[in-house]
């Protein structure tokens, strides 16, 4: 038989999947009543069925499967598993090896995954950030009235941050377009219609809105939660280039008088993304029962995204008071995790925001669900 | 104890809407005048303690033959029951009351058409007299010293009954003791244990009513239950000694695997089938038998020459738990090692199901569907090709050992294992129906067979585990405890358990025609030197087939006979009818209905509250295998227009509760539309349906359509004679 597929079970793989918080995925008996609740699978070869059934055998084929990806984690599927295989959270599981397999380098993705590595993690931006206040002589707290720039100056943070985003982007990318030749191979090549960028347009469209993420039962709100955190990321971003543009084109600095526009947008955009992480934490704790707590992979991003916003206003709050001695540590802890975010993002789940683009533009112009 | 002198009584109950639905009057009269009964009463609720004392009052007075014109003889059996007296149950209300339209003319007829029919029974029956028989033995035999059967010894010792457990091998246990661990037996059905068959090899031993008979074959048993000679060969000596009952628990075997040659089996030495791999475990060390390495990767192929017509039809129950099991040998043997198992389905029934969750959760234990398609060598290693899998259309293992999950062979299925002297043959009959497997009727009788107090355990008679098998032999045991204490009585085993009647030929018309022993599906009927037919009754399940088949009709029971049915169908009275066309005419038609299936329908039918046409007189019988050719002939002479016969259900998976009885009726039956058709009568006048016991909404259209024939072909012609 030609097309005959020999099979290689890796025990290795599989012990990885279940140490990662897939220690049920061995459960499923393959009923595929995972595949018949799920609202986002697509009608022909539906996951995660297939998914668990590769899990289970140790196929490493299964991580490079764009069908990990179309899946949002509703946990549909595991509420209703007659055998507990929580197939939600084994994919999730899936979609770290996923991130792990096209990061480089993928130890430091491992590292990135495992909470022992959890103090190495925060050790390595709060080193960076002390050793370069020590040699620029800022290592005390500035004295006056409260201006982060004394701190750290605007060139500064802009040299780090543009070096930790500028590695983060090419990790992506690199790992982006590897992702994209794999699924353009075998066994899921298959004929893609239309060209890339008309494509995007309404895979993006369809991101922004939420709207195969909202088909979601079980946990219906989460889609709701991170369109909030989302749209804070999003509104910040925007804040964050303004400030960029007017600090290196028109060199006015910061900080904002408190009623312009900017700072206005500012504080939604935070508002924005600590009630909308807030949530997610609620709702993640309440449904842990029927639907999985997740992985450490997941609660990671989870306590960054938190720490980003709770340092960020806290910050601000400080300032706004005048506490120096608190206002201008939160604010030391606020570029460390906003450090943590960037740099750390192709490694951790924050990667997803590109692979899940990418999966989701292959299934449009494969067909599969769009 | 045969009454005497007779005095008859007949109590008419009005309770249930039977009063509000025919006039009783008429009936009383019907009953006194053509009843020929002098004494008739009547009573609001006959079943209630005033209505009981009434007739007790009278059994006081001598009353000794009643009539009971009330409910269903299937129920209200306890009230109605007067040691020493002759009770016949009429049921006006089942038959009449709740199936016809009340106060009809045709309705008020059925309910007098039916005490008549009683009132000629109750003159023709008579008290039955247990079956006098010599002392019998209460040792119970036990064949084979497995799970089921040491189960089974111990069971009966510890119910104080003596017991001979015959094993053909040296050692107690059986296939339990070969193993190397069993699958778990109690809560939470996790982890492997000892086999529980050596704690019960070990109780037995210490059980001094318990004989063991280890290297012991069965050479013979002769006789019949209470009374069976058995005789044993031990190391070449040979033992007669007398038993009562046999619980046949004699296992089974593993299938030849060499007939699995498509899966590799003889092509290399490293496909191996679960019972040598098991044989590997339990020496200690699983190895590859080509170069004696330990596998780093198995593959199971499960249903290995089972549940495939070309080898074993059937599932063998076990052999997916196994496989499980023998994959954590594996795994616990060596934690980097993989052990695949492909299945077409996994069949783990009841609470190992926890265990195959369990087993299943090892990281090394790997499942898929396949349809296994060969298995060759390549390389040192075994490549095995399947398609439809859950992991692709066509695929493809490597292993370093193949373990074919065979399947189980029962040894009866060619060895008669017990050696009867039954004129029938020597094992028992029809078990190609099963297989091979000693079962009977799976639906209703576990553990029985159709050879009276002989009962089939464990996996002799359905596949199984160990568990189940443990089990089995108890039920086995019990039930041979029941067979003996009803032959000490003279009574029937089951399914007729109460009966105290028998069969009492009238030797001196018998013509030696054989159809008797022929079709008696019990072989209780044997023939002397000379040819002519004689009873082994304590082998008798009274189903009185030997009455349906004898041409001389000279078999007869103290309540059931040719003759009692032929009197109550004469009892009937036919009416003439003048107009033809008249939907209303009285075209009369008699039931023949099996009382163990089609009768209990009929009463859920009533019960449903359906309809049945006015025109039917349903008489029950023991077995539609008690149907004899002649009760047409009293019918249709009489001028009854049609004959109708409910039996249950024939073919491979027949419900009979005597095995043959519909289907020896409707053999019967094709004898006599030859008859029918010489007299000019239509052969459709008499038809036979199948009716299960749950079908009791099929019976009014069907019913209905059969009267509808009749009317059809128009009145019997012989109605005016």
């Amino acid at each position: 038989m030609a097309d005959e597929i020999l099979i290689k079970p890796d025990l290795k793989f599989v012990q990885r999947i279940m140490a990662a918080g897939g220690q049920d995925a061995k459960k499923c008996y393959q009923c595929d009543t995972c595949c018949v609740v799920c609202n986002l699978t697509p009608e022909n070869h539906p996951f995660p069925r297939k998914e668990m059934l590769q899990a289970q055998w140790g196929i490493r084929d299964v991580i490079t499967s764009p069908d990990i990806w179309l899946c949002h984690q509703c946990s549909d599927c595991t509420v209703h598993c007659p055998r507990g295989a929580k197939p939600g959270e084994v994919l999730g599981v899936l979609r770290q090896m996923c991130i792990e397999n096209y990061a480089i380098p993928p130890q430091l993705a491992r590292m990135v995954g495992d909470i022992r590595f959890l103090p190495l993690l925060v050790a390595f931006p709060v080193l960076l950030l002390l050793a370069a206040l020590k040699i620029t002589g800022r290592l005390a707290i500035p004295e006056g009235p409260i201006v982060f720039s004394k701190m750290f100056p605007w060139w500064m943070v802009d040299i780090i941050y543009m070096a930790a985003a500028g590695f983060a982007v090419f990790v992506l990318a690199q790992g982006v377009i590897r992702y994209w030749r794999d699924i353009n191979t075998s066994p899921w090549a298959v004929k893609l219609q239309g060209g890339v960028l008309a494509n995007l347009i309404p895979v993006l469209q369809d991101i922004l809105l939420h709207n195969r993420f909202k088909k979601c039962e079980t946990t219906y709100a989460r889609s709701l939660n991170h369109l909030l955190v989302v749209f804070g990321f999003i509104t910040l971003g925007l804040v964050t280039a303004w400030a960029f543009v007017r600090e290196w084109v028109f060199h006015w600095p910061g900080p904002y008088p408190f009623f312009s526009p900017f700072k206005m947008l500012a504080l939604l955009g935070t508002a924005l993304l600590i009630y909308g992480i807030y949530q997610i934490i609620v709702a993640r704790q309440a449904n842990a029962d029927k639907a999985g707590f997740g992985t450490y992979f997941d609660w990671q991003l989870i306590y960054i995204v938190a720490a980003v916003g709770i340092t960020g206003a806290a910050s601000w709050l400080f300032r706004l008071t005048g506490i120096a001695s608190l206002a201008y540590p939160v604010y030391f802890l606020h570029l460390t995790s906003v450090f943590i975010l960037f740099f750390f993002a192709p490694y951790t789940k924050l990667a997803h925001l590109v692979y899940r683009t990418v999966a989701m533009l292959y299934a449009r112009m494969s067909g599969r669900g769009f | 104890m045969a009454l005497e002198e007779r005095k008859y009584a007949a109590y008419l109950c009005k309770g249930c809407g039977i009063g509000a639905a025919l006039n009783f009057e008429s009936l009383a009269k019907t009953t006194r005048k053509e009843g020929k009964i002098p004494e008739v009463k009547e009573h609001d609720i006959l079943c209630s303690p005033d209505g009981l004392e009434m007739i007790k009052n009278d059994l006081a007075e001598g009353v000794n033959c009643v009539l009971i014109g009330a409910c269903s003889p299937r129920v209200k059996y306890e009230e109605f029951d007067f040691p020493g007296v002759l009770v016949e149950r009429v049921n006006l209300r089942e038959l009449v009351a709740w199936t016809q339209e009340p106060n009809e003319e045709p309705t008020q007829m059925l309910a007098e058409d039916y005490l008549r029919m009683g009132a000629a029974k109750l003159k023709k029956a008579d008290l039955p007299e247990p079956w006098q028989t010599e002392e019998i033995s209460k040792t119970i035999l036990v064949i084979g010293g497995g799970a089921a059967g040491l189960s089974a010894a111990l069971t009966a010792a510890r119910q104080g009954y003596p017991v001979v457990l015959v094993e053909k091998e040296a050692q107690l246990g059986g296939y339990g003791a070969k193993i190397y661990k069993s699958t778990p037996t109690s809560y939470p059905y996790s982890s492997l244990v000892d086999s529980p068959v050596h704690a019960l090899v070990k109780e037995v031993l210490a059980e001094p009513k318990i004989r063991v008979m280890t290297g012991t074959e069965l050479i013979s048993s002769a006789g019949q239950p209470g009374l069976l000679d058995v005789t044993v060969s031990r190391n070449g000596e040979e033992e007669t000694f007398r038993a009562g009952a046999i619980v046949l628990a004699a296992g089974w075997r593993p299938y030849d695997a060499s007939k699995l040659d498509r899966l590799g089996y003889g092509l290399s030495p490293d496909v191996v089938t679960n019972v040598e791999l098991e044989e590997m475990a339990r020496k200690g060390q699983i190895t590859r038998p080509s170069d004696g390495r330990a596998p780093q990767s198995v593959v199971f192929i499960q249903c290995a020459g089972s549940r495939d017509p070309e080898h074993l039809p059937y599932c063998s129950d076990f052999c997916c738990a196994t496989s499980l099991k023998q994959a954590l040998y594996v795994r616990q043997q060596n934690p980097e090692a993989v052990a695949m198992i492909l299945y077409k389905d996994m069949r783990v029934p009841g609470v190992a199901e926890l265990f195959y969750k369990e087993a299943q959760s090892d990281p090394g234990v790997m499942l898929t569907k396949a349809e296994v398609t060969g298995v060759e060598p390549k390389g040192g290693k075994l490549l095995v090709k399947a398609t439809d899998s859950l992991l692709g259309q066509n695929v493809a293992f490597e292993a370093d050992l193949v373990v074919l999950a065979t399947g189980m062979v029962p040894a009866t299925a060619d060895n008669p294992v017990l050696n009867l002297d039954y004129r029938q043959g020597p094992g028992l009959p029809d078990l190609d129906l099963f297989n091979g497997f000693a079962d009977s009727n799976f639906i209703c009788f576990q553990y029985e067979t159709r050879r009276t107090a002989i009962y089939a355990a464990g996996a002799v008679r359905q596949a199984m585990r160990l568990p189940a098998a443990i089990e089995d032999g108890a039920g086995a045991a019990m039930k041979a405890i029941q067979a003996l204490q009803h032959i000490e009585a003279g009574m029937a085993v089951h399914p007729r358990a109460w009966d105290l009647t028998f069969p009492d030929p009238f030797m001196q018309r018998c013509t030696q025609c054989k159809r008797c022993t022929e079709e008696c599906p019990f072989g209780a009927i044997e023939e002397d030197e000379k040819g002519t037919p004689y009873y082994k009754i304590n082998r008798c399940r009274r189903c009185a087939t030997c009455m349906g088949a004898c041409p001389e009709r000279i078999v007869n029971f103290k309540d059931y006979s040719v003759d009692i049915i032929g009197s109550m169908i004469k009892a009937i009275e036919v009416q003439e009818i003048e107009d033809e066309e008249d939907p209303k005419a009285p075209f009369m038609i008699v039931g023949l209905v099996c009382e163990n299936d089609a009768y209990p329908a009929l009463d859920a039918l009533a019960q449903h509250r359906l309809k049945l046409p006015p025109n039917i007189r349903f008489i029950p019988l023991r077995c539609m295998g008690s149907f004899n050719l002649v009760w047409v002939s009293d019918a249709l002479s009489r001028g009854v227009d049609g004959m109708v016969l409910l039996g249950c259900k024939y073919g491979d998976d027949y419900q009979c509760h005597f095995a043959k009885g519909s289907e020896l009726c409707a053999y019967r039956l094709t004898k006599l539309s030859e008859t029918l058709d010489k007299l000019g009568l239509e052969a459709d006048r008499v038809q036979q349906f199948q009716i299960a016991i749950s079908e009791f909404d099929r019976l009014p259209s069907l019913l209905q359509e059969f009267v509808d024939r009749v009317r059809e072909i128009g009145p019997n012609p012989f109605k005016e004679f």
